[in-house]
């Protein structure tokens, strides 16, 4: 029972999303919001045992006196005082969760969304390495696209810009279709896979087919 | 009172409703004797004409209140195919109090014989000079609704965000008075229903369903020839047979193996398909005893994967060398976790890296500190825009699909691999459709508009498209 039950309800449930995906009358939608909706309220439980884990795991690495507890007592000290901020003084524009939230955690989101740019640089100086015919290709498309995007590609050459969006538009599209084609595919076989039962790994039975 | 040609019009144009079976309820407006009428002649829309209402607004009675909306028309929205809409027509009134100035209007709605309650959302509409339509949802086909439009009427000097309506919260940045407006209400229009419009299937999908189905049948076809045991071939995806190799080079080095399933939560079919992943190759760590870490963003997905850790753990025989602090919630906030995994990769220093799942702009940072460790990294993701990056990081990338079919390669048994050949031959089904009509669209330009091509071409796009 405790393997079948998740696969039965599993199958029950794909089938009346799925036939709610072609029943436009009120009582389907209804039910779309309604499923949605618990959907909401489960994943918010789920994060009581997020934060359980959370918790833990940092008090035990500062109780063992890890080589990393001064990390996890960071992590804890900066959760604590965000949450007794935001029982204490609420969250409203002007609290000190907000001045927390918008000059602490913004400044330091928006500092790892930078080094994306460092990154990047890095990931293209080891990859554009004219070693293959192919590499090749890639090596003077990608400059093509660059210098075509740039401000100065009017002074470059003007027909820049033009073969930059022509290389978006035709190949890179086409070859972005056809992964998002293959990808369709692959997600309705798993979901059908899922949905009969015949892949069930996910639930932790350690039983395929 | 109202003349005998005008009864006669209001009476023919109630008459042609109830003839063409739609729901149609007038609530006219008097305008006193020598009283003055809208500014300018206010057009009837043809949406209302076409249903019987008379092109020129008819007069109102006399013994309503000339403040008071005008000519509050229910129609069943056509357009709402779950049956549950409704259109409201009505005409802005006859006169205006003195000192006052008309600020907008207000939905009231009935059902069956209850009390009138004012409509929500939107609080108030605008005021304009012309017949406003106010579309509203959320009706039962098995009820009887009445609806009313009040006009709200505020002083002459008031600002436009210094009033409201009764029940409006006051914004907390107000400088000034805040007035609450007086509403002068229309007469009942209705009852109305909704049950003509609603819809048990919606035949803009019919060829999705026919698609599905297709697919669905293809799918079971193959399971059959698999069952009977035929071999199928399969071509080799370098990066799910790496995974064995990675895992043996994390054994012999002693370092742990950092496995990211993606920060999609527990319903996107990537995460479940890099958790199916994860349990083979918590198989493999369990067998060799080398050290799992899975940090997770979504608290469902630490929960879903703890489970099947221990399962793997479990079935290799060595429960005691599951540690369920090696599965961990670090938090949802994308750049935080990564953060927080680029600091472990730096610390840990694992031997081999599993990007497995759904991501965002994070990808290249993730791969990109990986790499910098000296890690072997295999990435599988479905997200196309992230692709060229782990190709360009990672030394293995699955790509769309192959993340879904790894689980298949993996397990190598005949069931999951007969999905695989079903996969193919859409692929194939798919292919001939954009070649024919990729054929249709050159040929429909080579011959011109009007040709056979052109109608061709016409109706297969109109059987792909879809709403």
């Amino acid at each position: 029972m405790r393997r079948t039950l998740p696969l039965i309800i599993t199958f029950l449930a794909g089938l009346v999303m799925f036939v709610q995906f072609f029943v436009p009358h009120k009582l389907s939608q209804d039910a779309l919001k309604y499923m949605t909706d618990w959907m909401r309220i489960i994943g918010t439980f789920a994060l009581v045992l997020g934060i359980g884990s959370l918790i833990q795991r940092h008090t035990a690495r500062i109780r063992q006196r890890h080589r990393d507890a001064p990390y996890s007592a960071v992590a804890l000290c900066c959760f604590l005082a965000m949450v007794v901020l935001g029982i204490g003084w609420k969250t409203e524009e002007g609290s000190p969760f907000d001045w927390g939230f918008t000059y602490v955690f913004m400044p330091l989101d928006a500092t790892m969304f930078s080094v994306l740019a460092f990154f990047m640089a890095s990931a293209a100086y080891r990859t554009f390495r004219a070693r293959t015919p192919e590499a090749t290709l890639l090596l003077v498309a990608s400059l093509a696209l660059m210098f075509g995007r740039i401000p100065l590609h009017q002074a470059l050459d003007p027909h820049l810009a033009g073969v930059a969006e022509w290389i978006m538009a035709w190949p890179a599209t086409a070859a972005k279709r056809g992964i998002l084609l293959g990808v369709a595919l692959g997600s309705m076989a798993m979901s059908l896979r899922l949905l009969l039962g015949i892949e069930r790994s996910h639930l932790g039975t350690g039983k395929e087919g | 009172m109202i003349g005998a040609r005008r009864l006669g019009r209001l009476v023919a144009a109630l008459g042609l409703s109830v003839a063409a079976g739609l729901p149609v309820a007038i609530a006219a407006v008097p305008v006193p004797e020598g009283g003055a009428g809208p500014a300018q002649p206010l057009r009837v829309p043809a949406e209302l004409v076409e249903a019987g209402f008379p092109a020129q607004l008819p007069p109102p009675p006399p013994d309503l209140d000339p403040s008071a909306p005008a000519a509050v028309v229910v129609l069943p929205d056509a357009e709402d195919d779950s049956g549950a809409g409704a259109k409201l027509f009505w005409f802005p009134p006859a006169q205006t109090p003195s000192g006052m100035r008309l600020g907008g209007f207000r939905l009231y709605e009935a059902a069956d014989s209850g009390r009138f309650k004012p409509v929500l959302q939107p609080p108030r509409v605008s005021a304009d000079a012309v017949c406003k339509v106010q579309v509203m949802g959320g009706h039962w086909p098995w009820k009887t609704y009445r609806a009313r439009v009040a006009a709200l009427y505020i002083p002459a000097d008031t600002g436009d965000g210094n009033w409201g309506v009764k029940g409006e919260r006051r914004p907390k940045d107000l400088k000034g008075e805040w007035v609450l407006a007086q509403e002068v209400l229309s007469r009942p229009a209705g009852p109305f229903t909704t049950r003509p419009y609603a819809k048990w299937f919606d035949l803009k999908k019919i060829n999705l369903l026919v698609t599905a189905l297709l697919y669905c049948t293809a799918v079971l076809w193959f399971l059959r020839h698999a069952r009977r045991g035929r071999e199928m071939y399969l071509r080799p995806i370098p990066g799910i047979e790496a995974v064995d190799d990675a895992i043996g080079r994390a054994t012999e080095m002693g370092k742990p193996i950092l496995y990211v399933s993606g920060l999609d939560p527990i319903d996107s079919v990537s995460t479940i398909a890099s958790m199916i992943i994860l349990g083979r190759v918590a198989r493999r760590t369990a067998e060799y005893e080398t050290p799992l870490l899975v940090p997770c963003r979504d608290p469902l997905v630490m929960t879903a994967e703890r489970e099947i850790v221990k399962e793997a753990y479990l079935a290799v025989g060595k429960p005691d060398a599951y540690d369920p602090e090696s599965i961990f919630y670090v938090t949802d906030s994308q750049f935080g976790y990564v953060a927080a995994v680029d600091g472990m990769m730096m610390r840990e220093q694992p031997a081999a890296n599993f990007f497995m799942g759904y991501f965002y702009a994070e990808s290249l940072i993730l791969a990109e500190t990986g790499a910098t460790t000296g890690a072997i990294q295999i990435a599988g993701t479905d997200a196309d825009t992230q692709i060229p990056f782990f190709v360009t990081a990672c030394d293995y990338c699955l790509m769309g699909e192959e993340l879904y079919a790894a689980s298949a390669y993996l397990a190598r048994e005949p069931i999951l691999l007969a999905q695989l050949k079903a996969q193919d031959v859409g692929k194939v089904v798919i292919g001939t459709a954009i070649t024919l009509g990729a054929v249709a669209a050159t040929l429909a330009v080579l011959v011109g508009e009007g040709g056979v091509w052109a109608r061709y071409l016409g109706k297969f796009l109109a059987i792909l498209a879809t709403q």
